[in-house]
């Protein structure tokens, strides 16, 4: 992950679920009342750029305490979590967040949520087997536009999960678009490849 | 809710759609002022809370203060992030223009005279040209720099294409003076300056 990276910058501007550990006056601008103190308690949503050095932050205090604590964001509740369990492939990640992974990342990075990661990677491999699959099909049936009347069989065995696989393919999260975009340059490059070498 | 942050996000929206655009969209003047005007911001609040201790803030006696000058903190270096990676990412795109031999001067100046319709030339390409003025000035730099890098191999065109001749004959420019060079067709004179088509195996 690159300083410039744009697609971090956009991710860190994911917001999660902050409580307040102290009274400070100068920041009721985040409670959207800046006249007043900002309470002990008050929960915020703070973007992770904030969110994650306050959490990290020590008061310097002798308990240790920091400025504020966080919450899972809802993007990784409980809910979420049930349904990847239940099909990795049913839950359009991209409703939740558009950086789902990289939410995740961080928040696994914070928290010591033990059960989270491992249904996040078997998430991912599950997913990621799908995408291949759309990505080299999306490739045949633009194909097949081309030369019409050869397909009407072959798009059946296609259509199968043709309308439940765009619905899929809307629900990406951005790293599963990349990973789906160069699937399929990959698949279409290595088509054109092998029908140059025919030709010559 | 607006928030310090939000601007500097912006900005980074704006890059990312850059990414995916063959041309560049026009420079957000407007919002990187405002973006920097906000960092200037934060830094004159910093000035002011640190101000009645004279050089000797303890966070651990006052936490609340240095909660907020860590808030202040990060959103300036936030805001520096996404400054400087909204150039990086623009910059990016002018360098690869000019490795591909667009001259992005000339379509600044095309996309005036276009844009402009003959009626007025609006404010010298500061209203209609899509590069700020520093970013002109590093297109041009960075092409005098990319002249003299190719200028050490004459004979080599860097900025030329990696694709390989489809055709069975090819144009080629005689470099050297080579005398007669045998063919399977004949013999040809290979003499500089001279033009030449070959063929594509030899």
């Amino acid at each position: 992950m690159s300083y410039y990276d744009i697609d971090a910058i956009l991710t860190d501007a994911e917001k999660i679920p902050c409580t307040f550990q102290l009274d400070i006056p100068d920041l009721g601008y985040l409670d959207n009342t800046p006249s007043q103190p900002l309470k002990a308690g008050t929960k915020v949503n703070l973007p992770l750029w904030l969110a994650e050095m306050l959490v990290i932050a020590n008061t310097g205090a002798a308990d240790n305490k920091t400025f504020v604590t966080f919450d899972l964001p809802r993007a990784l509740g409980n809910d979420v979590v049930q349904a990847l369990k239940a099909d990795p492939r049913a839950v359009p990640l991209r409703d939740q967040s558009a950086h789902f992974y990289g939410l995740a990342t961080h928040m696994l990075d914070l928290s010591e949520e033990q059960e989270l990661g491992s249904v996040l990677r078997k998430t991912f491999v599950t997913r990621a087997a799908e995408i291949s699959l759309h990505a080299r099909k999306v490739g045949s049936i633009g194909h097949k536009a081309k030369s019409k009347g050869e397909g009407a069989s072959e798009m059946g065995s296609n259509l199968g999960l043709g309308g439940a696989g765009e619905e899929f393919l809307r629900g990406l999260d951005e790293w599963e678009r990349s990973l789906f975009r160069k699937a399929h340059e990959g698949a279409k490059a290595g088509k054109d490849w092998i029908e140059s070498v025919k030709k010559n | 809710m607006p928030m310090y942050g939000d601007l500097g996000n912006k900005l980074a929206l704006h890059a990312k759609r850059t990414q995916n655009l063959a041309h560049l969209p026009p420079y957000q003047a407007e919002l990187v002022r405002a973006v920097t005007r906000e960092v200037r911001d934060l830094d004159k609040e910093v000035t002011t809370l640190l101000e009645p201790f004279q050089g000797s803030f303890d966070p651990a006696a006052d936490h609340a203060t240095a909660c907020t000058l860590l808030v202040n903190h990060l959103s300036m270096r936030r805001n520096k992030r996404c400054l400087l990676a909204y150039h990086r990412t623009r910059t990016d795109k002018l360098e690869e223009h000019v490795w591909n031999g667009v001259d992005v001067l000339d379509l600044v100046a095309q996309q005036q005279a276009g844009g402009g319709n003959g009626a007025a030339i609006s404010g010298e390409g500061g209203a209609s040209s899509s590069l700020s003025p520093q970013e002109e000035d590093y297109v041009r730099q960075y092409g005098d720099l990319l002249a003299a890098y190719k200028g050490q191999w004459t004979d080599i065109d860097l900025t030329g294409s990696l694709e390989p001749p489809r055709d069975l004959f090819i144009d080629v420019r005689v470099l050297k003076d080579a005398g007669e060079i045998q063919t399977e067709y004949g013999y040809v004179a290979a003499v500089h300056g001279s033009s030449r088509i070959c063929c594509a195996g030899h």
